[in-house]
């Protein structure tokens, strides 16, 4: 508890990241990362590398910062006034924060999936191919192949392949929430980032939505933002364990739920503090 | 506890379950909706009860007089010693020994649409019931309606037509061929009409050019012009020899204004040779038109003496008496007659004399039981013109389903007719027309920017105090009386930018400086907007370098903008050269006057905040997360907005777009300064090149119930037609906002989300 009560009187300690996860190949490396509202700091000089091709899981109390660390990778950020930040991110070696970047190319190798699952107000196919036609891409046959190929990833085509002119309001909320991680993958992105995709869905359609990241998984760098200790464990390779904007604990999820480093991170893994 | 609960259960109140509320909240909203009820009812009631054709009645009074129209309604007054005095001596009496001792006593009267103005100066009259020689009023088959272009309904009986007519056919049938070929006539003549019309803008023209060339040259041609003129009238024919002829006259001038005297007189010829054709024409014309004319007979009485006959002769008797022809001078010998008496009261008759084939001469009787003499009335004569005639009816004689028919022929007029005499009758198609396009010219205007305003404030602007004082004069502005934007409308759209359309900055009431002023101040504002350019260019290039300089930089260029702008705005009313586009027509003004397209501009200046504030609500409610679903595919701001805001948001911004041309389309106030007028036949949209009028004044349905209720000579004439426009002002606004219920409800159904 040492640790967390040091965090909680403000002082700095030392992030306790795992070999295995420091020698892996990194698509996303964020580096001293720190982030301000106004004010107040709500991320405290972060360093972790988000491997290439595996799932990184972020876990922690509510308020500790994944969300926010979540949304700075694609500069969501970007859209609160009051956001002042120190460090650097670097996707693929690109520096995500260099003043001479163009933020919607950056967002453009992202796919994003958001808590509540928001389809746009218009068609099944039009929701899909929405990062494409931002484009300017007008050819029929490309839209609907990439249509197609997203669903498929998305776990979706058989559902709707004979209702894609339907509003994708239409759908029930799994669906939607596989709609929009369809329009994710849609861009072919390099990261995706998922922020909570399944709080919001029922156990049914939550191990649907579990089931498909764990097919994206190797195709695509995911970093998952979750609650839920079980999901984390099942279909992470890494976790990263925050608390009030600092990072802990970072290591191999097998060794994170079974033999942490810190007794901080095996009392909110297992569920006495948090 | 179980103290306190009883203590409670002691102190118990009604008011603190709140029920007695029910009936305060639930009486108020009763009171709500009756007030609402009882104008619908009353509007529904009187705008559909107008044009409802009625029973024509005649009625004998106590004192010898006759009323007769037709019965519109019974209503109650209080009948005092004061209102004794205005009644005859017999019918003083009745009402004396109605009232007893009391000084007052509830009556009734008869509300009679009368009708033949020009014999009886009134529309309308009140005849009290005690003044009434008879419960039972006489309905007389044989009486006509005839609603006519001029002086309003006329009732009588027909007794003479101006052409022979087929024994075969009823004399309705013969009046209503008769009113076909006038309308052909009229129809003809009104083509002439046009035509000379078309002549005079000819010549117009011709003189217009004439005075552009004045104008350019600076020169004065008015003499020269009068005299081409005069010379002109000389002529007959437009031949190549004349050019020698008019030289003399225009020798003194250039040759730009030679020709355009030429022009002028080879016109002048032309037009005057054209017109004396047409106008040859039109005496022809109006002299067939004046052929066909019917002789009524009104009633209204004229005595002519007086016969002896008993009461019990004249109800008998069949024939007609002796001492009775001379008397009305009738064709023929008195045996030729038949007689028909119809009882009106005890001792008043309605007597028709017939001789076969012929219209029947009414004759009014008074008989005087003590002395077995009556005097004998005559109705009054009053000769109408065929092509007068609008529509001939029998009311008495009329179904149902006849009635129905002459209903409905009236509210097909009423929508689709021109009005006639004044507006008080006829139809209101050009203050529909009006209303329509001017709320189509206003929505076009106000559209885009109350969108686009909206969407920077809700899209763009960062929140701040002067954003949050923006808004709030917004909404305060929604709530200025609309007659201020009539004043702003006059005073800037008709006098300042109407004035400079017409006749440049002078007449917009801008001093313009001399030429040199002018042109060095266009310099230094050209290098202003160039700095303000080059600023803006050099901190859009920096966007991303979020440096103190960069900031002030991009401050001071937005500074220089406004600037520039400003400038603009004093070199357009300084301008010396620009003398206006119209200035050849002055002193007419052609838009700084009050006109179609400054109606629409300020009606959506009225409804601007309407627009902005239900687009802003609209964009509001738009969830966030779909923005942050947009942006994460890689979208910008304008796709985002376009592709995802805009379609979302899109029933409410329709809806409360069609709220504000709701309440523009019932505005009235700013209309009577800034357009709007109560009679005119041009329409702002029709066939005619270009098609639309802008600089052209217009009829307005709200605009035309004031003015006929408020400000026509004969505002008692005029209220059935101003309860039909306010009906159908009330079913044009209804209509817009049931579509915008509609258009809401479709479009919701397509964002219609299952969740869950």
């Amino acid at each position: 508890m040492n640790r967390l009560k040091a965090i909680a009187d403000g002082q700095d300690i030392e992030s306790v990241v795992h070999e295995e996860v420091m020698s892996c190949d990194p698509v996303l490396s964020i580096q001293n990362f720190s982030l301000y509202y106004g004010r107040k700091q709500a991320l405290h000089s972060i360093t972790m590398p988000i491997a290439k091709g595996l799932v990184t899981a972020l876990v922690g109390p509510s308020g500790c910062g994944k969300s926010t660390l979540l949304r700075s990778v694609n500069r969501m950020n970007d859209l609160i006034d009051s956001v002042s930040i120190e460090g650097d991110m670097l996707l693929g070696g690109d520096s995500i924060f260099s003043p001479g970047l163009d933020v919607i190319q950056l967002r453009k190798r992202m796919g994003m999936v958001f808590q509540k699952p928001n389809p746009f107000p218009m068609s099944i196919f039009e929701n899909v191919v929405y990062p494409l036609r931002i484009d300017g891409e007008r050819n029929k046959s490309t839209l609907m192949q990439v249509c197609e190929q997203s669903l498929r990833g998305a776990a979706l085509w058989d559902e709707v392949k004979d209702r894609l002119g339907e509003s994708g309001l239409s759908l029930s909320g799994g669906q939607q929430q596989r709609l929009c991680i369809a329009r994710a993958i849609a861009s072919d992105p390099e990261v995706l980032l998922l922020d909570e995709p399944c709080s919001a869905l029922d156990p049914i359609a939550t191990s649907k939505i579990e089931d498909l990241i764990e097919k994206l998984k190797g195709d695509y760098s995911i970093l998952i933002v979750t609650h839920n200790m079980q999901q984390a464990s099942r279909i992470s390779d890494h976790t990263a364990f925050m608390y009030l904007g600092r990072l802990v604990e970072m290591g191999p999820t097998s060794t994170i739920f079974t033999r942490p480093r810190l007794r901080e991170t095996e009392d909110y893994i297992t569920g006495r503090f948090g | 506890m179980s103290q306190t609960l009883q203590r409670s259960r002691g102190n118990h109140r009604v008011a603190a379950q709140g029920e007695p509320m029910i009936w305060l909240t639930g009486g108020m909203f009763a009171i709500a909706c009756l007030m609402i009820l009882c104008l619908l009812g009353f509007v529904l009631y009187q705008g559909l009860a107008t044009l409802w054709p009625r029973n024509y009645l005649l009625v004998g009074m106590l004192d010898g007089e006759l009323a007769a129209g037709e019965y519109l309604e019974r209503r109650s007054y209080v009948l005092s010693q004061q209102n004794l005095k205005d009644l005859g001596p017999k019918s003083r009496a009745e009402a004396e020994g109605l009232l007893g001792q009391q000084s007052e006593v509830t009556s009734h009267q008869w509300y009679l649409r009368t009708g033949n103005y020009e014999v009886t100066n009134r529309h309308f009259q009140f005849v009290p019931e005690v003044s009434m020689a008879s419960d039972a009023p006489l309905y007389p088959p044989d009486i006509w309606l005839l609603e006519r272009r001029q002086w309003g309904n006329l009732y009588g009986f027909p007794k003479r037509f101006s052409w022979d007519i087929d024994s075969r056919t009823t004399s309705m049938q013969a009046v209503h061929e008769a009113m076909k070929e006038t309308a052909k006539i009229s129809h003809r003549m009104e083509a002439a009409k046009r035509e000379l019309e078309h002549l005079d803008r000819r010549l117009a023209n011709a003189r217009l050019s004439v005075r552009q060339v004045e104008l350019s040259e600076d020169s004065d041609l008015q003499k020269v012009t009068e005299d081409v003129l005069a010379a002109a009238m000389n002529e007959t024919s437009v031949d190549p020899s004349m050019e020698s002829r008019f030289l003399p006259v225009i020798q003194s001038v250039s040759q730009r204004a030679k020709d355009a005297l030429m022009h002028l007189a080879r016109e002048a010829i032309e037009v005057q040779a054209e017109q004396v054709h047409i106008n040859e024409e039109l005496a022809t014309l109006e002299q067939e038109i004046q052929s066909r004319s019917i002789v009524m007979q009104l009633p209204v009485l004229d005595s002519i003496g007086s016969i002896s006959v008993s009461k019990n002769a004249l109800t008998s008797s069949k024939t007609c008496p002796e001492e009775l022809h001379p008397l009305l001078g009738l064709e023929g010998i008195p045996s030729d007659y038949t007689m028909r008496a119809a009882a009106i009261a005890e001792h008043q008759f309605l007597v028709a004399l017939q001789r076969s084939e012929t219209q029947p001469t009414y004759v009014w009787f008074h008989t005087d039981p003590a002395s077995d003499t009556a005097t004998v009335y005559g109705l009054r004569e009053h000769t109408v013109l065929v092509a007068d005639i609008v529509r001939l009816i029998a009311p008495n004689q009329l179904s149902f389903l006849g009635k129905l028919g002459v209903y409905a022929d009236r509210w097909t007029e009423f929508l689709f007719g021109q009005p006639r005499e004044a507006g008080v009758e006829g139809g209101v198609f050009p203050a529909i027309w009006g209303t329509i396009v001017m709320t189509l010219i206003m929505s076009m205007v106000v559209m885009p920017f109350g969108v686009l305003a909206a969407l920077y404030m809700r899209e763009y602007a960062r929140g701040g105090w002067l954003l949050s004082a923006i808004r709030i004069s917004i909404n305060n502005l929604a709530g200025v009386p609309s007659i201020v934007y009539g004043v702003f409308g006059l005073s800037f759209f008709c006098y300042t930018i109407g004035g400079y359309i017409d006749g440049g900055p002078v007449k917009a009431g801008f001093t313009p400086w001399p030429e040199a002023t002018w042109f060095s101040a266009l310099a230094l504002f050209a290098i202003v907007g160039l700095i303000a350019f080059t600023l803006s260019f050099l901190t859009g290039q920096n966007a991303e370098k979020n440096s103190f300089w960069l900031r002030w930089l991009s401050l001071g260029s937005g500074l220089l903008w406004i600037a520039t702008l400003v400038g603009v705005v004093i070199l357009l009313i300084k301008i010396p050269m620009f003398r206006g586009f119209y200035e050849a027509q002055l002193p007419n003004p052609t838009f700084g006057k009050g006109c179609l397209l400054w109606a629409a501009c300020t009606l959506a200046l009225l409804t601007l905040p309407v627009v902005i504030v239900a687009t802003e609500e609209a964009l509001a409610a738009v969830p966030n997360s779909l923005r942050e679903g947009s942006y994460a595919c890689g979208a910008g701001k304008w796709q985002t907005i376009e592709r995802i805001v805009l379609p979302y948001a899109r029933p409410g911004i329709i809806t409360g777009f069609i709220l504000a041309m709701a309440r523009g389309a019932g505005e009235v106030a700013p209309m009577m300064l800034v357009g709007a007028i109560p009679l005119t036949t041009d329409l702002p949209l029709d066939l005619e090149f270009p098609f639309l009028h802008g600089s052209r004044s217009f009829m307005h349905l709200g605009f035309q119930i004031y003015a006929l209720g408020f400000q026509s000579q004969n505002s008692e004439a005029a209220k059935p037609m101003v309860f039909t426009a306010t009906l159908l002002l009330l079913t044009i606004v209804t209509l817009l906002n049931l579509t915008a219920i509609w258009l809401r409800a479709r479009l919701r159904k397509r964002f219609q989300s299952s969740q869950f």
